[in-house]
């Protein structure tokens, strides 16, 4: 029922629909809707959090499936199961272990210990029987330790993985593997690009949709739907086709990821008249932005690259400073031209709540508009959020207004 | 114009490198016999040893000749000439800055082809610890400095010590491995000795020989091995500060992804994670501009001439170097 709603209200209620969003919508609803597995006869393997690498998993034919949830039902699940304050987040993702309800069901889980919900979870999940490894994740990356830390949890990994598959991983397989990646996430690159122009093409929503597709997408399929996309998209804006209003204002979305069908405050954002030109979550740019660089194509120049890429440039909060986070909206702000920062932070996501104050003394020093949003996956509080949203967007089209004149 | 900047952030720099220093080499080892001559001050290895062959020379060996004079001549022509071709040598490195040590130094090719061999070899590098990287920092300093000293102290009494014995009249270069590899190009073994007639040549010219070894061996093991222990670097850092050629850095566009760091054969820490400076020429910086290349970042660092960006990270071009914008086969 969620999954339908949202979908359809994204199909619906905008203007100039995109032709090609329909391979994501149809997706979606083949996944969540009608729970029609996409990887029959493959190995799946389910990822906790983002900093599974998954050119490893891909390398060693393994499907990477990551099970962070948004459905409310699998929330209240949940809820019974962890505290009641706990991160919707987590609730709903082990709320999907416990009722067993998955249209790929992992074969094995590899849970990183990011934060300390997710961490905890992971042993929980482990308690209703399913194959869970744990992988040691650092909570700075400032110090050599911690690199060297990760690069060796990211080897254990490796060797755990390859003797789950009983395959080997070689410089070929890792090699393919990676480029293969890397150009999934050149064309979210490319498709940014378009969202940097005056007349959007697409919108956050979209843009959302197609990120967490990648979740557990077959990635053949995800990228020849992009490539298809951006067609489309050149001659979106070669007939100068906008899906926001001339007036709406630019928002940069960051904190706690909308994962779907957990669209709640992007919908109330867009259906208010502004446009998510661009985000810092981790359910979408955040798996995107950062490609693996590697130096010498050998074997452990690779691993090592690819565990940089999953420790050095992540800007989740856990880690003890957020400094490169700050840096990073205020880059996102400037290139995206955006007009303003919304906030989204899930109650009992504490370690977004206690990045906040931080991040918003330095959009104020910055000049930048933010809002805090404090939400949760309940369809409840939907009118009080959208007053909010409101009336944020349209100081922000006053204000607008006056830098006009 | 807009079109061939793409095309320049857009290239395999590897390869450019590659070919731009075995054209450098030649020139420097091989260019005697074409009359070419770059003179005697440059801020690269230039083996002086080599002979007619080389295509110029290097100005540590001028330097340590310059200093070697008694007081009362290096107050008076001396002193002109040792600041003539100071002058000389600073306007050679203020073209190039430290890109002689990254394009130029035959040394630092040398060490980029065990490196290359090393690699086919599917042999691991080998890297410092952070403490033990910012303990071996001073050696370089303390070489340049007794270089300077040594010729001093052979044409005078310093301090009332005794004059040391003329056989250091070139410290560095006794033990500098340059001066038996680079003329062992042109066909010269015959820098492979030990020279038993004094004492000091025994010490230094069995340093020599040692030195040559783990030159071999160190660069084999580590990156670049040679260059962290290298006064020429000291002195070229001195006076890097106004030169034209630059690696700048954006800090507000930098994500420490640590890309860069971890191409630098340095091991610079400070090109990841110092987000405040611009001018990240640092001491150990052979201005490779491999960082640049594997910058992911629209324009976080470049290389800079005379206050005109000439190459500079991109998207595109790193999207490219890394063989990332091709389908390539699918499982």
């Amino acid at each position: 029922m969620e999954a339908i709603k949202i979908i359809n209200s994204i199909k619906d209620d905008f203007k100039s629909t995109i032709q090609s969003m329909n391979y994501f919508y149809e997706l979606f609803e083949k996944v969540y809707c009608k729970n029609e597995p996409l990887h029959n006869g493959k190995t799946k393997i389910g990822t906790m959090c983002i900093q599974i690498p998954s050119e490893i998993i891909y390398a060693l034919d393994g499907v990477p499936i990551r099970l962070c949830n948004g459905f409310y039902t699998d929330d209240e699940i949940g809820s019974d199961l962890l505290t009641q304050k706990a991160c919707p987040l987590v609730k709903a993702t082990v709320g999907h272990f416990a009722s067993n309800n998955f249209t790929d069901k992992p074969d094995i889980v590899f849970s990183p210990t990011t934060c300390d919900q997710k961490t905890k979870a992971g042993a929980i999940v482990k308690n209703f029987g399913y194959k869970v490894v744990d992988v040691d994740f650092p909570r700075t990356k400032e110090s050599e330790g911690s690199r060297e830390y990760w690069r060796k949890s990211i080897k254990q990994f490796a060797v755990e993985l390859s003797k789950f598959k009983n395959k080997k991983l070689t410089k070929s397989n890792l090699e393919v593997s990676i480029k293969k990646i890397g150009y999934a996430q050149s064309l979210y690159h490319k498709l940014s690009e378009y969202r940097k122009q005056e007349i959007a093409p697409i919108l956050g929503v979209d843009m959302f949709l197609i990120t967490n597709a990648f979740f557990f997408d077959k990635i053949d399929s995800w990228i020849e739907a992009m490539e298809v996309l951006l067609k489309e998209m050149k001659t979106r804006v070669d007939e100068k086709i906008n899906v926001a209003g001339k007036m709406s204002p630019r928002i940069v979305f960051t904190g706690s990821p909308p994962i779907f069908p957990n669209y709640k405050i992007p919908l109330i954002i867009e259906q208010s008249d502004a446009l998510i030109v661009a985000d810092e979550t981790c359910s979408s740019n955040r798996m995107f932005n950062d490609m693996v660089a590697v130096d010498e194509w050998n074997l452990y120049d690779m691993i090592d690259s690819i565990s940089d890429k999953y420790l050095k440039a992540c800007t989740c909060p856990i880690f003890t400073t957020n400094d490169d986070r700050i840096r990073r909206i205020i880059d996102l702000v400037k290139n995206y031209k955006a007009d303003a920062v919304v906030y989204q932070a899930f109650a009992g996501c504490t370690v977004y709540e206690m990045e906040q104050r931080s991040v918003l003394d330095a959009m104020e020093k910055a000049g930048i508009p933010i809002l805090y949003i404090e939400s949760d996956y309940s369809p409840s509080q939907q009118g009080q959020l959208s007053t909010r949203i409101e009336a944020f967007v349209e100081s922000l089209k006053t204000r607008r207004r006056n830098k006009n004149r | 114009m807009s079109n061939l900047k793409r095309k320049i952030n857009n290239m395999n720099l590897v390869r450019f490198r590659f070919w731009f220093q075995i054209v450098a080499f030649l020139l420097i080892v091989y260019g005697g016999y074409i009359g070419f001559d770059l003179g005697n001050k440059l801020p690269t290895f230039a083996c002086v040893y080599n002979g007619d062959f080389t295509g110029g020379k290097c100005y540590l060996g001028m330097l340590q000749h310059d200093l070697k004079h008694p007081w009362e001549t290096f107050l008076g022509f001396a002193g002109y000439a040792f600041l003539i071709s100071l002058g000389i040598f600073i306007g050679w490195l203020w073209l190039l800055n430290k890109a002689w040590c990254g394009y130029v130094c035959p040394l630092g090719t040398m060490q980029d082809w065990i490196t290359a061999f090393r690699t086919k070899l599917k042999i691991r590098f080998s890297q410092y610890d952070w403490s033990s990287r910012a303990k071996i920092k001073p050696i370089k300093w303390i070489l340049l400095i007794l270089l300077l000293i040594i010729p001093v102290m052979i044409a005078n009494s310093v301090f009332g010590l005794p004059k040391l014995p003329n056989g250091l009249s070139m410290p560095f270069c006794d033990i500098c491995p340059g001066r038996m590899l680079i003329p062992a190009f042109t066909g010269d073994f015959g820098q492979f000795y030990i020279d038993f007639s004094s004492k000091t040549d025994l010490v230094m010219t069995t340093l020599g020989m040692i030195i040559v070894g783990l030159f071999l061996i160190g660069s084999f093991i580590k990156k670049r091995f040679f260059c962290y222990f290298c006064p020429m670097a000291a002195l070229q850092y001195t006076f890097s500060k106004p030169a034209l050629l630059k690696l700048y850095k954006d800090g507000s566009k930098c994500t420490k992804c640590g890309d860069c760091y971890r191409a630098c054969d340095m091991d610079i820490l400070e090109i990841a994670d110092d987000v405040t400076s611009k001018n990240l020429v640092t001491e150990d910086c052979t201005l490779c501009l491999k960082c640049v290349a594997a910058c992911p970042e629209e324009g976080c660092l470049e290389a800079n001439f005379a206050g005109k960006t000439i190459f500079e990270s991109t998207k595109e071009g790193f999207i490219i170097r890394m063989a990332m914008d091709k389908k390539g086969e699918s499982s």
